[in-house]
């Protein structure tokens, strides 16, 4: 029948509601057990820092232009358009030791079905030393010939499954089958949203390797309407020449989050591609080591990077918003820099762990 | 036969004879058989022999219908074999389109555990592939993935789907093959709670729509007076109704059963429902009686085992009280007593009415009418479920609706006049599911308003500007800083929610006029059916502290109601009455409560609290000048009078609109506005509306009629709780006037000759207030 008139009020009562909902959770500076027990909390001293740090932001971004602050370009797309920002950084690539990588893995046994580290011993003992050796085998002859087969012939993706099948997915084997691909196949990714789920990307930074350099990519919504156009761009540097994806919590985050959202505007899933998360070599490999394995937290006690005005990951929707509601674009700054160090800390630690597994001696 | 003997000795014994006001005899009625059009493949068919089932004439028609591609909705008794009547078909559809899957909403786990068991068997014996699962809040995460890519059939619950539905892209395989919804116990979904429901049922067929299906609904509701409306309102569908019930029963005797028959009452309902209980288990009936709360159980159980014990220890040990809170091996042995026949008389509260299977029984008795006509039936229908002879009473309180149906027995027995509410639009739950809808999938200007209605248009750009929603060039798209769903109550309306802490551990949320009504400081409030003092109520962070307690006495708050006319959008004439429906503020002001032990004030104490104002539909009338005329001709109180009007037609809102008396609430006036002339106003206790006022101006004659036979027939000379006292009133029930009221109900259902009187000038679309 009739329906009441919308009350002016309904949009300040939900925002009322949202106001209350934080994803993340402010803990007394110090509490260890507190931030390695969830990801999602951020210590008081940061989160007053963080919000002054807003406060002068736009108290000394007031009234200053977009164009003056940023020196993007607008790329378009079919799904319409939106800003990238780019810039360069030498970085040092560590060179890959093939040869050994490859006698390593031709001397893992366990790849073929049915071999356990005891029998891998027992073979051993009996002489069978490679692969190649087990072809001799008669019972493991079938197997090992598909196990050679897709080394030989498979591409870097079935290789690191085949692996992956037979060990830990963190393995340093499966890590060094990033080996298997040139430094430009790499695209390290890194996105910053506006939640936890199901709210619009805001941000995403890809690095490529270019030149010896490692050149970021980011994409930035100047407003929610470009992440059409953003999404396009950012995928399309998946679809290259033998591409290879390199994210921190990618997995369980970036990766789905984009797929969600190509969804949301009914786009495709991104193409699948050889992932190197790093997340979870670094758990592997510094488990015992550092209370926390946050990036930020390795990136200072890995590769001695200490930022100046960062702003913790959680609280970046709430700069965005700021800058959202009042177009002031002071608040965009620090999460701009925050993506950026995020690749690039990403692209360090990587090459790191790879050098330091498969690195030329 | 034994339950001969309990009905002789209830109409001979001269305590228990006066009491009995009426018995009511439903005849034995054999099973109707049907025929289906085309009949069931060899697997089905087999599976029915296996089982010895022959199909009822209504499972038939329903499996028809639905064979047809119609929705439908089923409305036969609870057991007329409803589940099989869907199942059958469900399973024809999985097995002739092997891609087709099915998706089962239950309200309560051990409905859907319930569910899961037949379907695995009916899977399992027909090699029909279903793979049926749970898909709830429960379910590992470990498993969700594969439930969602293998699992035909998926039964949950409206609360995991509301957080589903932002996964869709997860979910594709199964929502771009979901042929067939099934709903079961949908009269569950009806006012604030069902609206939200039917908002989230239009968002999931939204997203089956953009993965290209479009699947059929079956309903499975009790008896309602508007099934068809009701579905459709529920699904945005329309819907055909199987209600001719094929299903046999035995001979059914239903007495109810008046403590209050002299106007006096000298015992409780609790106490006569406990010697009614004693007589029958005496009588080696096996009986199953319902009260309204977890206490009272307890103490009938407490009570009768002491009588029962006087006669023998082990009549004692056959009565035991039965309650969601046991542990499920106590109620597995419960349950095979009662099997078994050890146990003769269980106690227990109305969570019972959820499917948990414990056979048929003798008798059952009903402490207190349960709310709805609906539940009635179905606790009464927990007696002579295999076809035996059977017996039902209902033991009436003091209250209004029970005294009604005690001197009006046939109202009680004709066909059901309860309404079961939806409104899809009420602007506050519409927006809500806007913004789960927006976070799913943008919005679109032009395919989406039909899902949402008419409100569409004007809540997005409010949406927006409060930094919500964004206009792209894709359609509207979710920036809200929290995660929509998690932002969206299904059971309530937006506002400020109030958390009641006890010890620190939260107990409940309550929005913030029930935390104003039910959680002010001092009150005593009740929670699963413990007692609790609060002792601190925090405006600020919206926080109730409250501990533990255990007093004889209760608390009642007082309040003041302020209305004005927004808006009136209909008026009609009722037996030369202005009758009006539209859109109202109101402002209550919670000023004080009284703390009352039985019926006795032992105090009052102040509330500081700020007032709470809120939009939301109305029903009015202008009592004709003829009846004010004679009222005061009589030297009766005018304002009395209305008073009494307002509460007797508040009390009897449930006989027609089924709600709870919190949804709704009413001031009188005799003399309101610039015209100063005396109304009575009700209506929805939400902000917003949710369809009460709305639907009961449409059914104003009957609510008026039952109304005046209420006071009119009521034993007593100046009101009481049975008939114009409210438990809820915020006046202290002051001023009050029975023969005014029945003087004003009177001339509200019997066409007089009025005076003419002009309609006023200020009506349309202003206020005059
Ligand atoms: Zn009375
Ligand atoms: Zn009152």
């Amino acid at each position: 029948m009739s329906a009441t008139h919308a009350p002016a009020r309904i949009g300040a009562l939900w925002q009322q509601r949202m106001e209350t909902m934080r994803e993340y959770e402010v803990v007394r500076d110090g509490n260890v057990f507190g931030s390695s027990f969830s990801n999602n909390v951020v210590f008081s001293s940061d989160y007053e820092k963080a919000h002054n740090q807003l406060d002068a932001l736009v108290e000394k971004y007031r009234n200053v232009p977009f164009d003056t602050v940023f020196s993007g370009t607008e790329v378009f797309n079919e799904r319409g358009v939106c800003y990238c920002l780019k810039c360069r950084q030498s970085i040092k690539i560590p060179l890959f030791d093939l040869d050994r990588f490859r006698s390593d893995i031709m001397g893992d046994l366990t790849l073929v079905h049915g071999i356990g580290p005891g029998k891998e011993a027992w073979l051993r003992a009996k002489g069978y030393r490679t692969l190649q050796d087990l072809m001799q085998h008669p019972k493991f002859r079938s197997y090992t010939h598909d196990v050679l087969t897709c080394l030989y012939d498979g591409n870097s993706a079935e290789i690191m499954n085949l692996i992956g099948c037979r060990h830990a997915k963190s393995h340093p084997y499966v890590l060094g089958t990033a080996g298997l691909h040139e430094p430009e196949n790499y695209v390290f990714l890194d996105i910053e949203t506006l939640g936890l789920f199901s709210r619009p990307v805001i941000l995403f930074g890809v690095g490529m390797i270019e030149d010896g350099y490692l050149a970021v990519h980011q994409y930035l919504l100047r407003d929610i309407d470009e992440e059409q156009a953003a999404l396009m761009a950012t995928i399309d540097h998946m679809s290259g020449d033998r591409p290879a994806l390199v994210t921190f919590n990618g997995k369980s985050f970036d990766l789905p989050y984009l797929s969600d959202r190509l969804a949301y505007y009914g786009m495709g899933p991104p193409t699948k591609i050889p992932h190197f998360d790093v997340l979870h070599f670094s758990r592997r490999r510094w488990k015992n080591f550092f209370p926390s394995l946050r990036l930020a937290a390795l990136e200072t006690e890995i590769l001695g990077i200490h930022r100046k005005d960062d702003i913790p990951g959680q609280m970046v929707p709430e700069f965005y918003e700021t800058y959202l509601r009042t177009e002031n674009c002071g608040p965009l700054v620090p999460i701009i820099e925050h993506n950026k160090q995020d690749v690039v800390s990403l692209a360090l630690l990587f090459f790191h762990l790879l050098g330091e597994s498969y690195g030329c001696r | 036969m034994a339950v001969a003997d309990v009905i002789r000795l209830l109409c001979t014994n001269p305590v228990y004879r006066n009491r009995v006001v009426h018995v009511e005899i439903s005849e034995p009625e054999p099973p109707r058989f049907g025929t289906l059009a085309v009949p069931l493949d060899d697997t089905l068919e087999s599976y029915l022999d296996q089982h010895r089932i022959r199909l009822y004439s209504h499972q038939c028609e329903a499996i028809n219908r639905i064979r047809t591609g119609k929705n439908v909705i089923l409305t036969t008794s609870t057991a007329s074999g409803k589940t099989l009547a869907f199942n059958i078909p469900v399973f024809e559809k999985l097995k002739s389109d092997p891609e087709a899957r099915a998706l089962y909403l239950y309200p309560t786990k051990a409905l859907s555990n319930d569910q899961l068991f037949t379907l695995v068997q009916m899977a399992q014996f027909t090699g029909i592939s279903a793979r049926p699962a749970i898909y709830d809040g429960d379910t590992p995460q470990s498993k969700r993935a594969a439930i969602r890519e293998n699992s035909r059939v998926i039964i949950s619950n409206p609360h995991e789907l509301h957080q589903v539905l932002s996964w869709h892209a997860k979910w594709r395989p199964f929502f771009s093959n979901l042929r067939l919804i099934v709903i079961d116990e949908a009269h569950r979904y009806r006012g604030v709670f069902g609206s939200h429901i039917a908002l989230l049922l239009r968002r999931l067929v939204r997203l089956c729509h953009f993965y290209g299906s479009s699947p059929q609904f079956i309903l499975s509701t009790a008896t309602l007076a508007n099934p068809l409306e009701f579905a459709g309102k529920l699904t945005g569908q329309p819907f055909e109704l199987v209600d001719d019930d094929g299903s046999p029963h035995g001979r059914k005797h239903f007495i109810l059963y008046n403590p209050f028959y002299d106007g006096i009452g000298e015992r409780s309902t609790y106490q006569e429902t406990k010697d009614l209980l004693v007589s029958c288990v005496k009588d080696n009936l096996q009986v199953l009686c319902f009260t309204g709360s977890r206490k009272m159980a307890e103490l009938v159980t407490l009570w009768a085992r002491e009588d029962a014990r006087r006669i023998s220890a082990r009549l004692a040990e056959s009565i035991s009280a039965y309650r969601a809170g046991y542990l499920p091996e106590e109620r597995r042995l419960i349950e095979r007593q009662l099997k078994e026949g050890t146990m003769k008389g269980v106690v227990s509260t109305n969570a019972l009415e959820l499917g948990i299977d414990i056979g048929s029984l003798d008798a059952v008795i009903i402490a207190g009418y349960p709310g709805t006509m609906m539940s009635t039936r179905q606790q009464a229908g927990r007696a002579g479920r295999k076809g035996g002879e059977s017996l039902a009473i209902l033991v009436a309180m003091a209250n209004p609706l029970d005294q009604y149906f005690m001197n009006h027995p046939h109202h009680f027995f004709s066909c059901s006049h309860e309404h079961a509410i939806i409104d899809t639009g009420n602007p506050y739950i519409v927006s809500g599911h806007l913004l789960c809808a927006a976070a799913e999938l943008p919005l679109h200007d032009d395919r989406d308003q039909e899902y949402f209605g008419e409100s569409f248009y004007e809540i997005l750009p409010e949406l927006e500007s409060s930094d919500l929603l964004r206009k792209t060039s894709r359609g509207w798209v979710y920036s809200g800083r929290g995660r929509a769903a998690d932002a969206v109550r299904l059971d309530g309306i937006p506002g400020s929610t109030f958390r009641i802490l006890c010890h620190g551990r939260l107990l409940e949320t309550m929005d913030r006029a029930q935390a104003y009504r039910e959680a002010h400081k001092g009150a005593i409030m009740l929670h699963q059916g413990e007692m609790y003092v609060v002792n601190e109520m925090d405006l600020e962070t919206h926080t109730v502290r409250v501990t533990e307690t255990d007093v004889d006495y209760y608390t009642q708050p007082l309040k003041k109601v302020d209305l004005t006319i927004i808006e009136t959008s209909e008026t009609r004439m009722i037996n030369g009455v202005r009758c009006f429906f539209g859109d109202v503020e109101v402002t209550e002001q919670y000023t004080g409560y009284k703390i009352k032990r039985k019926d006795t004030i032992i105090g009052v104490e102040l509330l500081v609290l700020p007032p709470l104002t809120f939009r939301t539909k109305a029903f009015w009338f202008i009592p004709a000048p003829d009846t004010e005329q004679r009222i005061e001709h009589l030297q009766l109180d005018l304002a009395g009078g209305l008073h009494g009007a307002e509460h007797a037609i508040i009390g009897l809102m449930p006989l027609h609109v089924m709600c709870d008396r919190w949804d709704i609430g009413g001031l009188s006036s005799p003399a309101f506005g610039e015209n100063c002339e005396p109304m009575v106003f009700v209506y929805d206790g939400y902000e917003g509306g949710i369809g009460l006022a709305e639907k009961a101006y449409e059914l104003l004659p009957a609510l008026f009629s039952s109304a005046h036979e209420l006071v009119r027939d009521c034993r007593c000379d100046e009101g009481c709780p049975s008939c114009i006292y409210s438990p809820k009133c915020g006046n202290d029930n002051q001023p009050l006037d029975k023969e005014a009221a029945v003087l004003i109900l009177r001339d509200l259902c019997t066409f007089t000759e009025k005076s003419e009187c002009p309609v006023l000038s200020g009506e349309s679309g202003q206020a005059f207030l």
